[in-house]
């Protein structure tokens, strides 16, 4: 008998979920990373999804037998722990934090009894992870927001939150892709695109890399603005 | 080129989805009733993932700027070529000028009008199943023009089959239990299971969500990903249904799996239809 930290759910004949037992944390996405990295270059798996403590496994033909794909799981996950892990790109993202970019700054910095100053240097110090990509095509599941700045979400979502606004909802923090409903709260705006249908592949942040946020004002925004749209600007790794 | 005089109530371009993406966050799309999709490009000689129009509800009036070969799969929309009738199942010439008339869906909901070669709209990461965001259009409208492929099907030589006599109304979905069934007490399972449940008005392409709600203290889920057929259950008893077009991840309680056959089969089903589930054993 294999001992692994997950069970594993035969959701439909084709797909299977791994779900770890422990809380999110940076050691599990690793693993998560790393059994990712190995499980896409089995024959029987076409592609891997991620969740905060998930895994889900679409099979491919060569899959014949259940029992058979467990036992690989099994074996796999048990070889993963001696690989070696990659721990992913820096990406600096420009943020616009200026009222006209932030509707919502002032009454969250109220909610929380702090400054927008304090916000703005709070949201900047930390560095996040990306856990995954979901709920929009671009919108990156980050950790790491400081508990300082958790905030329940706005009890009447706007019907219309701009691309590229940085926002507080509860205990995450993220940008949205593209314009679309939301109840969270809009503290800042980037003038970057996080998904783009054009290019291969739609988006430049993938899971495990790591983002901050850098403080620019409004006519650096629109410089940046300019810029992507003759082509000057490109967005590259930091460091 | 095939022109779309009226869009119909709503008429969207699918082929068989997107799957490369997902870990970016991009839908699987495709044809909601794929079962429907395939077997069109199967009577035309067509690749499988040849995209068509699925029409909705209400179908589209088009017509046609050359001569080609056509077929409709599905739901029943009293459909007219040039005000004869045609019958669903049965490839067909078209030429220069036609006019094709799909008027309402009565035995399901959704039709799909597969044509020799297949659409040939723009295709975006892979295919060119048509979503917001993603394609410039999320769906067709008026006064387009859309460009088809080429092919030397001839309908007197193609496959023949016995039109498929689809009861789009039987209840019965057969399903999987999902992560988060065990948890539910005997009398919650017996909702989701023994009685007969019903669409809601709210159901598109991303999810149908059903009238009949449960009461449950079920925990919240750490966001995981999720799959078209996978039936959540919002915090306040909500049940809803993701389908083709719905998000990669989900954090409500996954309660149940649809079967592919019993998705299919939801995709023809609209608001007030019944629905019953059946639990199949699981996979293990």
């Amino acid at each position: 008998m294999n001992l692994v930290p997950f069970r594993v759910i035969v959701l439909h004949p084709k797909a299977l979920l791994l779900e770890w037992e422990q809380e999110p944390s940076d050691q599990l996405l690793e693993k998560l990373l790393g059994f990712k990295r190995l499980l896409q270059n089995q024959d029987e798996v076409t592609r891997c999804t991620m969740g905060y403590k998930s895994l889900m496994i679409h099979l491919s033909e060569k899959a014949t037998s259940l029992s058979k794909v467990k036992a690989l799981l099994y074996k796999r996950y048990n070889t993963l722990e001696i690989t070696e892990f990659q721990s992913g790109v820096h990406w600096k993202i420009p943020v616009c934090y200026e009222e006209t970019h932030a509707p919502d700054l002032v009454t969250l910095a109220q909610a929380l009894n702090k400054s927008p100053e304090e916000v703005i240097q709070l949201h900047t110090a930390a560095t996040y992870r990306v856990c995954f990509i979901g709920f929009l095509p671009g919108f990156l599941y980050l950790s790491g927001l400081n508990p300082e700045l958790f905030l329940a979400r706005k009890e009447k979502p706007l019907l219309k939150v701009p691309k590229g606004a940085v926002a507080i909802g509860g205990k995450q923090t993220g940008i949205y892709p593209n314009e679309s409903p939301g109840g969270w709260h809009l503290i800042g705006k980037t003038p970057l695109s996080f998904f783009d249908p054009k290019k291969i592949p739609p988006c430049f942040a993938q899971a495990g890399d790591w983002i901050s946020f850098e403080p620019i004002n409004s006519k650096a925004y629109l410089k940046i603005q300019e810029e992507l749209i003759s082509g000057k600007f490109k967005i590259s790794p930091h460091g | 080129m095939v022109e779309i005089i009226q869009q119909g109530l709503y008429t969207s371009i699918q082929d068989l989805g997107r799957f490369e993406y997902q870990e970016y966050g991009v839908p699987l799309s495709g044809a909601l009733d794929q079962q429907a999709f395939r077997m069109g490009n199967q009577l035309l000689n067509n690749p499988l993932k040849a995209a068509a129009l699925e029409c909705s509800f209400k179908g589209p009036k088009v017509r046609f700027h050359q001569e080609t070969c056509i077929v409709l799969t599905g739901a029943d929309m009293q459909a007219r070529l040039n005000n004869t009738p045609l019958k669903n199942y049965i490839p067909t010439k078209v030429m220069e000028g036609d006019v094709l008339n799909l008027g309402t869906a009565f035995n399901g909901c959704r039709t799909y009008l597969n044509i020799a070669g297949g659409f040939k709209t723009e295709k975006v990461l892979g295919s060119r199943s048509q979503y917001m965001g993603i394609t410039k259009e999320e769906r067709i409208n008026k006064k387009v023009l859309l460009p088809i492929g080429t092919s030397t099907f001839d309908p007197e030589k193609g496959a023949h089959i016995h039109s498929p006599n689809f009861d789009y109304k039987k209840p019965t979905l057969e399903v999987f239990a999902g992560p988060e069934f065990h948890l539910l007490k005997k009398d919650q399972k017996d909702q989701l299971l023994k009685k007969i449940l019903s669409l809601s008005e709210l159901n598109n392409r991303m999810a149908f969500r059903l009238k009949e709600k449960i009461q449950h203290k079920l925990p919240q889920i750490w966001t995981a990903p999720v799959l078209p057929g996978t039936l959540q259950c919002t915090p306040d008893g909500t049940l809803i249904i993701l389908m083709r077009d719905a998000q990669v991840t989900g954090g409500y309680p996954r309660l149940l799996q649809l079967t592919d056959d019993a998705l299919e089969r939801l995709a023809q089903k609209k608001t007030n239809d019944e629905i019953r589930f059946k639990l199949l054993p699981s996979l293990e």
